[in-house]
């Protein structure tokens, strides 16, 4: 008998502990309901400070994530806008990047989306689709905040959506930041190999930039980092997917050559680290140190640079393929949007725009170095003139003035199919596998996932 | 009753929810949901991620029978009066409360290749050491030594308690009939340890199965070729970045019908080697 309890007992405890991670599909609906009760608190209080004041009194909620210098700059012009606009206050709620999406999710599964919140340009069409996105085209339009030809047109672009593919349509989400990618160089390390860099209207190609790197390349310091293959790839004039982003288009001859020219700079010039050497030193720390000639950095990474560099350093425009002389690079932005659920969506389309283009806050943030400001104006003028590293400023702002694109893979549904494509370009980095037999054996099980991309947004239409 | 509820809430309620999920394309952003009978499953033993997943959530249960035997070793160790046992038992159990997080930073400096202490003393041995966390088949291996790592601690502690309740007339008594420390150990201690060792063996088999962290932690993606995946990471991804629940949900019924297979096969044998006391 004992033996029988002991053993009902254990089988009970075994199975629930092995099917604890089915209760986490459905278990996150009752997470919310906390959130629930906690917001139907406020709503009842809302209504009878507004029954007696002609102005309502409005508490709007705000979910973003960010380090915690970002949490700060954005603290304060939260309390800048409450000041503005006494009858609002802001419930500001941050959630590490890596959790924002999930939470995101579960909170429109459970009816309970915050009136505002950040939304990464990955996710804008799966949001946009699903009808999660408020279309804020009249409110850009008729606003006092901001005029939206001062912002680059590039940024505001990315945020349409017209049913079936981003950049253009009714506009979902406003521009938090904007961050070019460009190239970065050692100058010491370049006039030390006797390399004059490259200007704006004489561009490298390919072959100058791999001869640079062979000049820099000298013992333990290395030429360049592994090359963005976005650059490469478009600017060969060749694309991971056709025009119509349904089929897969990386077995063109253009894309094949652009794959190699990047592997070549490693598995068979070796002026890029080895994978190994990678992972154990990242290039980025590697160019930090003086070790490394040149690499694709990012406008949020000017800060590290002044900072930890005691070495001098400047920017170039990409070099172009020699078949198509093309500069070609994505730029990359997180987005600020507005629930359509949302109870006070003017209060709250308010708050992004205040949030986006707050000019002191885009002056905070180029001088400390976080990112190039969102308006085009102060761009030129005062960022550009700005007395710090790097000299060539516009190498950044040419990326969003001009060749920057969105990246092919935040232009689908979902991102299955390039995560499955670069699941294995390692081989070809490393020499094991061509650019062609890699690309060859890829086609099947990439354009499945991608067929499958396509079917969930046909689903929602 | 409190009992009741929280069985129906968090357990009955979510699995029905899960089963009924299973069969939809439910893709959590909007409301409706189609029913499509039983298309996810069809889908899903058809996926060649699922089964690599599953082929390295089996891998694993490598560690387990390393760290439960390390574990008793340890147990039957701090069991001694020695000075200073008390300090080692909170030392075994450190690594068990230690944030994952932190954990795994410490790994990725132990493990670097180029720089990390493990490659550095590999190195003095003249062994070339492994690129750890470049290869998904050495990010794997490293992943099983860790788990062991951290499970020996605890283990060692459900085992320890085990030994306390051995009663010592059992041990005296056999030492007057002249049995040896060895014979001691297999006749006595062994069988009445077998109930926690069954015990052990049923949660580290579904703690393992359910490896997930450490996958999200230590790789993008899932590694080289999602050569180090889990299934669990495989069901995370589908439902929260490819925006697929339904089918996500029909991939942990399958899995959680996996462990409860392997669960009430354990018992079924269970009846042969646990002793359950007089």
């Amino acid at each position: 008998m004992r033996k029988m309890r002991k053993g009902i007992t254990a089988l009970v405890l075994v199975v629930v502990m092995g099917i604890s991670m089915l209760a986490g599909c459905g278990s996150n609906e009752e997470d919310n309901t906390g959130s629930t009760e906690i917001s139907n608190d406020q709503t009842p209080n809302q209504e009878t400070q507004s029954g007696d004041t002609a102005e309502e009194q409005v508490t709007l909620n705000f979910m973003g994530w960010g380090n915690d210098s970002e949490v700060a700059t954005f603290q304060a012009m939260i309390d800048a806008y409450e000041e503005k606009y006494p009858n609002v206050s802001v419930e500001y709620t941050v959630v590490p990047d890596g959790d924002f999406d999930t939470k995101m999710q579960n909170m429109i599964a459970a009816g309970e989306q915050p009136d505002a919140f950040y939304c990464g340009i990955d996710n804008v069409m799966k949001y946009a689709a699903t009808g999660n996105l408020y279309d804020l085209s009249s409110y850009v339009e008729n606003n006092d905040l901001f005029d939206v030809d001062n912002v680059w047109e590039n940024a505001i672009n990315i945020y349409r959506y017209n049913g079936s593919s981003l950049g253009d349509g009714p506009l979902y989400a406003l521009p938090k930041d904007v961050s070019a990618f460009s190239v970065v160089y050692n100058k010491d390390l370049f006039d030390a190999a006797g390399i004059t860099p490259p200007t704006e209207e004489n561009p490298w190609d390919w072959n100058d930039y791999l001869e640079a790197a062979q000049k820099l390349t000298d013992g333990d310091v290395y030429g360049t980092a592994m090359y963005s293959m976005e650059s490469a790839v478009w600017s060969n004039g060749a694309n991971w997917l056709d025009d119509s982003l349904a089929n897969v288009a990386f077995t063109d001859p253009k894309f094949v050559e652009a794959f190699q020219f990047v592997a070549d700079l490693r598995c068979k010039y070796h002026v890029a680290p080895s994978s190994s050497e990678e992972t154990s030193l990242s290039s980025y720390d590697r160019f930090m140190q003086g070790k490394l000639g040149m690499m694709g950095v990012g406008s949020w990474a000017q800060a590290d640079l002044w900072n930890n560099c005691d070495f001098e350093w400047d920017l170039m425009d990409w070099p172009v393929s020699p078949g198509t002389g093309e500069k070609a690079v994505w730029f990359g932005s997180a987005g600020l949007a507005v629930s359509p659920e949302s109870e006070h969506l003017q209060e709250a389309c308010d708050l992004i725009a205040f949030l986006a283009f707050n000019e002191e806050a885009q002056r905070t943030s180029y001088t400390t170095g976080m990112s190039v400001p969102t308006l085009k104006d102060m761009a030129y003028g005062e960022y550009t003139e700005m007395d710090k590293a790097p000299a060539n400023k516009k190498a950044f702002l040419n990326v969003l003035e001009d060749y920057g694109r969105l990246a092919t893979q935040s232009r689908t549904f979902n991102q299955e199919w390039w995560s499955e494509f670069n699941s294995g370009v390692e081989a070809v980095y490393n020499g094991e596998m061509t650019a062609q037999e890699y690309c060859d054996s890829m086609v099947e099980s990439v354009q499945a996932l991608l067929n499958k991309s396509v079917e969930q947004q046909e689903a929602l239409k | 009753m409190p009992a009741m509820v929280q069985f129906v809430c968090f357990f009955l309620l979510p699995l029905c929810l899960c089963i009924f999920a299973s069969m939809t394309d439910w893709n959590v952003l909007v409301k409706n949901k189609n029913f499509i009978g039983l298309g996810n499953f069809v889908e899903l033993f058809g996926d060649s991620k699922f089964w690599i997943a599953a082929r390295n959530t089996i891998y694993m249960l490598l560690p387990i029978p390393f760290y439960m035997v390390f574990g008793l070793l340890f147990a039957l160790a701090c069991h001694k009066e020695i000075k200073g046992n008390k300090v080692f038992r909170i030392l075994y159990y450190l690594p068990y409360v230690s944030s994952i997080v932190a954990l795994v930073l410490l790994w990725k400096w132990l493990f670097n290749s180029e720089f990390g202490l493990v490659n550095q003393a590999l190195g003095l041995l003249g062994i070339e050491g492994p690129n750890w966390l470049g290869d998904p088949v050495w990010t794997k291996r490293m992943i099983v030594i860790m788990i062991a790592w951290k499970m020996i601690g605890i283990t060692s502690i459900y085992f320890l308690a085990a030994l306390k309740n051995v009663p010592s007339t059992y041990y005296e008594a056999a030492t007057i009939d002249g049995a040896g420390a060895f014979m001691r150990f297999f006749k006595i201690t062994m069988p009445m340890i077998t109930p926690i060792t069954f015990y052990l063996f049923c949660i580290n088999i579904i703690g393992s199965l359910q490896t997930f962290i450490e996958v999200d932690l230590f790789t993008t993606d899932g590694g080289r070729n999602y050569g180090v995946a889990t299934v669990i990471y495989y069901i995370w991804q589908k439902a929260f970045n490819y925006s697929q629940m339904g089918y996500a949900c029909a991939a942990a019924v399958v899995f959680g019908l996996m462990i409860l297979l392997v669960t009430l096969l354990q018992f079924k044998l269970s009846n042969k080697w646990v002793y359950e006391g007089d």
